[in-house]
């Protein structure tokens, strides 16, 4: 009995850090679909959500006033970044538009660090209450919400990218700037849109985990690298590929933690990772 | 002038060998500092001659800085290796495995040759934070000895100092040799377009494979540098942060120009030396420095000085 309780536990635990990763994934692909750009400093709208959530709720502002005003702030965050930033720097080199990200990142990292300075935060869970006890295995209620949050997140934007007309115009933009121009869609204007929902669903991860991990100005480093793996393994613009590696990474990680050794977890994941790249250079769950 | 313009380069030269008779003599602190700048130019030029000059992008340059630095550290506290051997096992190695991996990995574009990459750099520090027995683990590994060259012992700063720089130079002459070699122009073709590359008959992988050999021996140089002037080394000297840091030195000093990075990695050593009182800014800074070179200064500091040299000249000349 005992060891089936471990197990569970570890699918209960694997299943809730596989979610974060998932939802980061998503907000890589999201941005990487319409300006086919990975954005490094993901991490730190992860952090910036969780923060500004933990500092606007300790300002006694309700729960679900804070996590909107949260999520729009980093939205905002997102936004101006890339008007300012990356807009300038459009057709650079691939190379020069990764170290930009990475240098928006460290800013973002070091202005974190000003505001919050370098202890840990840690958030009140969304709902109080005893964890559950499922076969011997405890499950924390927080993960209900982080489970319910990123299927409700996957949901919407499956929807909006298969059934409205913008979200159709802005894959077009992707698939084909130029044409998509021609065709009278703003390019400008769609990548805009990925940027500030990327951060607001980079946001919306970091407050979703807040109640069950220690945040503080460089937490958002981990979460962002895993979500980048889960992003390249489901293959770079798919969206169900990235949230399916991203629940496996996550289950993955964590029997390799438990059932074999935590010292060797992460060479594990990074080893799949390598083997999936050279093996199957598109991601395994892609069409082409 | 013609001359002068030509032999610009012995200015830098002659103020190396000159900077111990004239302000840092006695100052093994600046000494210190210099020999680590002098270490990361290494790093960083043979960056480039990988991302500046054949355009395969590498967020894990550190992972053979890491493996040159270990194999040293390794072999003289353990085994007893004299550490000028056990640096050229050190390139043998990092050499032998840049090769194996090297086909595979650059047969990778873009963004996955990115990741690859980083990957590449977190096996290796996982696979030494994980066996502890050889390699002390997270906590790292102490008591290096001093490098030494047939029995002369390096012992102060100073002696470090000329040594490391001596490597740099050594280095820097190699690079500029190959970036003008029929060997660099391939490489530069294979930068600006691979199919039109292969169409005239060039074997683009045996290239790159090559090229990434010849980064990650100079990186591997410069780790057994690192581990015998410190003394001690620790795994997150090399983690993907360190790559990263070498990547910003490439762009701010100016990508694909050799003495840039040069430039880039001096700047980037010397900065928290100039910034250490505001030191809460320091990650800020790097980030906003960074942003603005992207932004407005896309030749990075080499194109300023170049710039600069070039108006210079133009009114001496006249």
């Amino acid at each position: 009995m005992g060891d089936i309780s471990h197990l569970v536990q570890f699918f209960f635990s694997g299943l809730t850090t596989g979610s974060i990763y998932a939802l980061i994934a998503v907000s890589l692909v999201i941005v990487y679909k319409v300006s086919q750009l990975i954005c490094f400093s993901q991490g730190e709208f992860f952090i910036f959500g969780a923060l500004t959530m933990v500092t606007l709720t300790s300002k006694g502002i309700p729960m679900p006033l804070a996590f909107v005003l949260s999520i729009l702030i980093t939205m905002a965050i997102g936004a101006l970044i890339q008007q300012a930033l990356i807009r300038p720097i459009q057709g650079s080199s691939i190379g020069a538009l990764i170290v930009m990200t990475i240098a928006i990142s460290l800013a973002l990292r070091g202005l974190a660090m000003l505001i919050w300075g370098r202890e840990s935060h840690i958030l009140r869970p969304f709902t109080q209450g005893a964890p559950l006890q499922i076969f011997g295995a405890t499950l924390q209620l927080q993960v209900f919400w982080i489970v319910g949050i990123t299927a409700v997140i996957l949901l919407l934007i499956w929807l909006f990218f298969e059934k409205t007309s913008f979200g159709i115009a802005m894959r077009a933009c992707a698939e084909n700037p130029l044409g998509a121009s021609l065709m009278g869609i703003s390019v400008q204007k769609a990548a805009l849109f990925a940027w500030a929902w990327g951060s607001g669903i980079g946001a919306l991860a970091g407050i979703a985990v807040a109640p069950l991990m220690f945040m503080q100005y460089t937490s958002g480093v981990m979460p962002m690298v895993k979500g980048f793996i889960a992003m390249s393994i489901g293959g770079l613009s798919s969206i169900v590929g990235s949230v399916i590696a991203g629940l496996l990474l996550g289950i993955i990680e964590s029997y390799t933690i438990g059932v074999i050794s935590s010292k060797f977890s992460d060479t594990i994941v990074f080893a799949l990772l390598m083997v999936v790249l050279i093996a199957r250079p598109n991601g395994l769950f892609s069409k082409s | 002038m013609e001359k002068i313009r030509k032999a610009w380069w012995l200015i830098p030269v002659v103020l190396i060998i000159l900077y111990p008779v004239t302000i840092g003599g006695k100052s093994a602190y600046w000494s210190g500092i210099l020999v680590f700048a002098g270490i990361y130019v290494i790093l960083a030029v043979g960056l480039d001659l990988l991302m500046g000059f054949t355009g395969q992008i590498s967020v894990g340059h550190a992972a053979f800085f890491a493996v040159g630095a270990y194999t040293s550290a390794v072999l003289t506290v353990k085994y007893g290796f004299s550490p000028l051997l056990a640096m050229f096992v050190g390139m043998l190695l990092s050499g032998t495995l840049a090769w194996m991996i090297g086909k595979p990995v650059l047969a990778l574009k873009e963004y996955y040759l990115a990741m690859a990459t980083l990957a590449f750099n977190e096996i290796i520090i996982t696979l030494i934070v994980g066996f502890e027995n050889i390699t002390g683990g997270a906590s790292g590994l102490r008591d290096i000895p001093p490098f030494s060259i047939f029995g002369l012992v390096l012992d102060n700063h100073l002696h470090y100092y000329y040594f490391v720089w001596a490597v740099v130079l050594i280095v820097i002459a190699c690079s500029v040799l190959i970036i003008r070699s029929p060997f660099g122009r391939t490489l530069v073709a294979i930068h600006s377009d691979e199919v039109a590359a292969s169409t005239f008959g060039v074997d683009c992988a045996k290239y790159k494979t090559r090229v990434f050999v010849l980064a990650n021996v100079f990186a591997s140089i410069a780790g057994s540098l690192f581990a015998h002037y410190m003394g001690f080394i620790a795994p997150d000297d090399f983690g993907v942060s360190t790559s990263v840091n070498i990547l910003v030195m490439l762009f701010l000093g100016g990508i694909g120009t050799i003495y840039g990075p040069i430039l880039g990695a001096i700047f980037l050593k010397l900065l928290p030396e100039i910034t250490y009182l505001v030191q809460d800014y320091e990650l800020l800074l790097n980030g906003v420095i960074l942003i603005i070179v992207l932004v407005f200064m896309p030749k990075g500091m080499y194109g300023i000085f170049m710039t600069l040299r070039n108006r210079i000249f133009a009114r001496v000349g006249k």
